[in-house]
């Protein structure tokens, strides 16, 4: 019906051409911020003064890249920002799943009261944890190390993680449970064997965006650690900008550093990542 | 305490009188992990911020003096910046919802048709959200330097170059340059969420309407929108939430600055919490913003704990 008419199909031509216009011209706006600092991190300094910011470089300088590097300490800001990944994601993701099993799947009184009052964490701001989270890592004599971020990462991860997991427990059929349970599996075995196998769409998606949060979070950051040592990407970055405020070459080959294994990620991952924010955000 | 993990592992061939029993504690069980470190890690220094709120405190020393409701009223009625950061948080939140909401709809509209590279165009629009905004920010500001950005540069090259300034050290174009960065990183949730809501719309829905010779825009307004309604929900109150949580572009492009222009609550609070040692101001700061972004995240909520 919508194919016969020529002079429909010639609007919907037309109509498509005057989209591709638009939307190519946005697309050209959105990633010019990019092609610049990557054009900036290829140039020396000389050929950025003399030519501009827009220019080819004269001669390809991947020395910007090593000094960034180097005198930059990234290599102690990612293997900060990993390790924190590496302990934090799987932790806060195991702790969430774990929770949201009852929450999904087992009757019992206060199970929306508790729901809610997790769920009252996506919209806290951790400003307003800051100061007491402080005095507490001092307490414990963890202030200034990377374990001091630990716990308040994996809090503020909770309410979506929870969210998200319990919405997929809901969709696992409670007989395969029963089937288990006749078979003499216990609560624990059922979400291990079980609950936990089934998810992993769900858990290696979380596990994405987590990642990402932790690789992206500045002020936690800022507050608990205070020495270069500890120091996460965001933070180092930041450190970096005041460090290398008038030499732009290198300081955006630090820029491009940073968020370079960010951009791998999202190029070979993208699906996931865009699944599970909507999966966390609408309910089908 | 033995007997609630003896229960747990038990196996279920009991009695389903001793099952149901077994019920009401293993939820709780499960729940532990999680319940503990919320309320350690969160509920308790939220608790502990409150307090601190009603104190005159550097943060630091044992001085620590109760002044009640003083740091408050010191924010709405005496603090100039205070009041500026307030107002800088309230354009914010109405730039964010005119400004990216609305582009991140018509780029779902536009691209939930069949339009060929539309995935391109996704991963380009949506890119700039998994950027460290501290790096985001450097980019911008980059593009903002006033002798090399190339923002003046454009200007120069298109004869308009009397326009050209540093656009993060003028008074007048602070705020709204830091703004833009939050453009090109913001457009990108609002349309990924538009079209999965998109996509969910019954294709019947169009058609009928077709049939009765509806055209683009009454599809639009009388289909599209309010299908969209649940998604207009959670875009809204996000927004909302997370332009009054907003930090890192100010602090790294700007400073607050120039003067104390670009300060927003949050930054504001940082400034006094641990630059100036006034924990007790800042925690009234930040109590300020934990209550809007409470209330502003009531119906989102409601929607989220739906079943």
């Amino acid at each position: 019906m919508f194919s016969t008419s020529p002079s429909l199909k010639a609007q919907t031509r037309l109509n498509h051409a005057i989209l591709y216009v638009i939307l190519t011209a946005m697309a050209i706006v959105w990633l010019v911020p990019v092609v610049i600092i990557v054009l900036t991190s290829l140039r020396s300094q000389g050929d950025l003064i003399s030519n501009g910011v827009f220019a080819w470089p004269e001669q390809i300088q991947w020395a910007n890249f090593a000094r960034a590097w180097g005198i930059g300490n990234f290599s102690i800001y990612f293997r900060n920002s990993l390790i924190l990944i590496i302990v934090k994601v799987p932790l806060g993701i195991v702790i969430s799943a774990l929770a949201a099993y009852p929450l999904a799947k087992m009757d019992f009184r206060f199970r929306g009261i508790i729901f809610i009052f997790f769920l009252l964490g996506l919209a806290i701001p951790i400003h307003v944890t800051l100061t007491p989270l402080l005095v507490m890592m001092k307490q414990l004599g963890i202030a200034g190390h990377l374990a001091a971020l630990i716990p308040p990462y994996v809090v503020f991860g909770i309410p979506f993680q929870i969210f998200v997991m319990r919405g997929f427990f809901r969709t696992v059929p409670s007989e395969l449970m029963e089937a288990a349970r006749l078979d003499g599996a216990s609560e624990w075995g059922i979400f291990w064997r079980i609950l936990m196998p089934l998810s992993t769409p769900a858990l290696a998606t979380l596990f994405i965006i987590d990642a990402l949060a932790t690789w992206n979070e500045l002020l936690m950051a800022l507050v608990l650690i205070s020495s270069t040592e500890w120091r996460t990407v965001p933070v180092g970055l930041l450190q970096f900008q005041g460090q290398f405020s008038s030499r732009y070459t290198e300081m955006m080959a630090g820029v491009v550093i940073s968020i370079l294994p960010i951009i791998l990620l999202y190029v070979f991952l993208q699906r996931y990542m865009v699944a599970g924010l909507t999966a966390g955000a609408l309910k089908e | 305490m033995t007997t609630v993990t003896e229960i747990v592992p038990e196996s279920s061939r009991s009695a389903p009188g001793k099952r149901k029993r077994r019920f009401r504690l293993a939820p709780y069980l499960f729940l532990a992990p999680a319940l503990i470190w919320y309320l350690i890690f969160l509920v308790y220094p939220m608790y502990q911020s409150l307090m601190i709120s009603f104190m005159d405190w550097d943060g630091l020393s044992p001085n620590i003096r109760y002044v009640g409701l003083d740091n408050y009223r010191r924010i709405f009625f005496e603090d100039q910046t205070a009041r500026r950061a307030l107002g800088n948080n309230i354009l914010w939140t109405i730039g964010v919802l005119l400004i990216p909401t609305v582009i991140g709809l018509l780029l779902a509209v536009a691209l939930d048709r069949n339009l060929r590279g539309r995935t391109i165009y996704r991963s380009i629009f949506y890119g700039p959200a998994v950027l460290p905004m501290v790096a985001a920010g450097m980019i911008w500001a980059w593009m903002y330097n006033p002798q090399f950005g190339f923002v003046n540069y454009v200007l120069q090259a298109i004869g308009l170059g009397h326009l050209a300034r540093g656009w993060l050290s003028t008074f007048e174009t602070a705020l709204p340059a830091v703004f833009v960065t939050q453009i090109w990183g913001g457009v990108g949730f609002p349309m990924v969420l538009y079209l999965a809501a998109l996509q969910a719309i019954p294709s019947e829905q169009f058609e009928a309407a077709r049939i009765d010779g509806a055209n683009g825009r009454q599809l639009f307004f009388q289909i599209t929108l309010p299908w969209l309604r649940e998604a207009h929900v959670i875009v809204f109150s996000l927004a909302v939430i997370n332009s009054f949580k907003t930090f890192d572009l100010i602090y790294t492009m700007t400073y607050g600055g120039p003067g104390r222009i670009t300060q927003v609550l949050g930054t504001w609070m940082y400034f006094h919490a641990f630059q100036y040692y006034h924990a007790g101001y800042g925690a009234a700061l930040a109590w300020v913003i934990a209550l809007i972004t409470l209330v502003m995240a009531i119906p989102y909520i409601q929607r989220m704990s739906r079943d």
